[in-house]
């Protein structure tokens, strides 16, 4: 009994293996074609010979996010806004205590060194980070990356420079989420765009709309004087780099400002 | 030994580092005793499953040319959208993965919140005293 036992483990061990190396063959490399639905979305995504349905981006994967599957990208944004508010509602007794004091550059921060390649450097991250956030329908990018870039910027800053700084300067929580919401703000009215467009000439037109559909002849420009941007495309971009830099920055200050003037932890 | 033999053998070898990695992570999240280690694990594993996910949509090489990335980068004409439909890999696995690294970081911005409650609160972060304590 026991050897036929472990007869059948050994042969249904092998059988099962057998299977998942044929699986693995068939299933797990990739194949010459790509799904249908991926083919069409290369196919569209700049096609001057379908301007019904072309979002008029070269890259097919902003494309996806902010054109054919917008609403995804509309729930992710204010998924990540209720994660940050309610990171704020978790922190609101840690930083009710603001630090005091004003900044100063002999006592507070690291040495000259540091902040003098600090101040030269911030420029140019911010520059990298709008030139990701801005090129975001033309090149691998867009709004989330070049926001995240940007947020670098303060976090170097609290470190280098202390928190007192970013204080003194302006850059506290409140107006940064003033920022959040401008940039959540801006994404909304660009999402209702061409439905506005359309109410004011009196056409048919859809919320999330980008360029001219059929039996909705109403959109947004695909360039400007010659200047790809895409429709709503850019501007999407550029209120979501807003909304993603002013959110990190936002978590950023909260979690440095709790460690400091925090009740419980040291 | 000939070119696609290779490329076969590297694609595997990335699934299998894959798989390991995320039966790691696994292991992490339900048996690291401590909560940062956790969060850790969780990030980890999160990551695993989108770089599953971004392999979902790849091509194969075909005559030792490589998929491209689906950026059209020259002007498009007829010639140029068809070569870039035929060699382009899937762009919709990214999009979604883009969606969910954003999903996720949100996530692991709410644990760590949640993480120095916790530590205010118990004046620890292992998950095994927090256990004990109760309430």
């Amino acid at each position: 009994m026991r050897r036929i036992t472990e007869l059948a483990v050994i042969l249904s061990l092998v059988l099962g293996v057998s299977v998942l190396l044929v699986l693995a063959a068939s299933i797990l490399l990739p194949g010459i074609e790509v799904r249908q639905l991926a083919f069409f979305y290369l196919y569209t995504t700049i096609n001057p010979w379908f301007q019904n349905y072309t979002v008029n981006s070269p890259e097919a994967v902003t494309a996806i996010v902010w054109d054919y599957r917008g609403l995804d990208t509309l729930f992710e944004t204010s998924v990540f806004y209720l994660a940050l508010i309610a990171g704020l509602a978790l922190a609101r007794g840690l930083f009710s205590e603001t630090p005091q004091g004003s900044f100063n550059e002999k006592t507070h921060g690291l040495t000259t060194i540091v902040k003098t390649v600090t101040r030269v450097t911030a420029p140019m991250i911010i520059a990298v980070g709008a030139s990701i956030g801005l090129h975001g329908h033309l090149t691998p990018g867009g709004g989330f990356q070049g926001g995240a870039t940007i947020a670098v910027i303060p976090l170097v800053f609290i470190v280098v420079y202390s928190t007192l700084f970013l204080i003194a300067r302006g850059v506290t929580s409140n107006k940064m989420l003033v920022l959040r919401s401008i940039g959540l703000l801006g994404i909304g009215f660009t999402s209702i765009a061409a439905f506005l467009i359309g109410l004011a000439i009196g056409r048919f037109a859809y919320v999330f709309q980008n360029m001219p559909k059929p039996g909705a002849v109403v959109g947004l420009p695909a360039d400007i004087n010659g200047a790809l941007i895409s429709g709503t495309l850019w501007f999407f971009n550029l209120f979501e780099m807003i909304a993603v830099a002013a959110g990190f920055t936002i978590a950023f200050i909260i979690l440095l400002l709790a460690g400091r003037g925090g009740s419980g932890g040291r | 030994m000939d070119a696609e033999f290779i490329n076969t053998y590297l694609l595997l070898v990335t699934l299998t580092s894959l798989l390991a990695n995320a039966i790691i992570s696994i292991y992490g999240l339900f048996f690291k005793p401590h909560y940062t280690k956790k969060v850790i694990a969780l990030t980890i594993l999160s990551d695993t499953m989108n770089t599953f996910a971004i392999y979902l949509g790849y091509r194969t090489w075909v005559n030792g040319v490589n998929p491209r990335p689906p950026v059209l980068t020259s002007t498009p004409t007829e010639k140029s959208i068809s070569e870039f439909t035929a060699r382009a890999v899937d762009p919709l696995p990214q999009a979604l993965v883009l969606t969910a690294v954003v999903i996720g970081l949100a996530v692991t911005l709410f644990l760590v919140f949640l993480g120095y409650i916790l530590y205010t609160h118990y004046k620890t972060l292992d998950m095994r005293e927090i256990k004990k304590l109760k309430g």
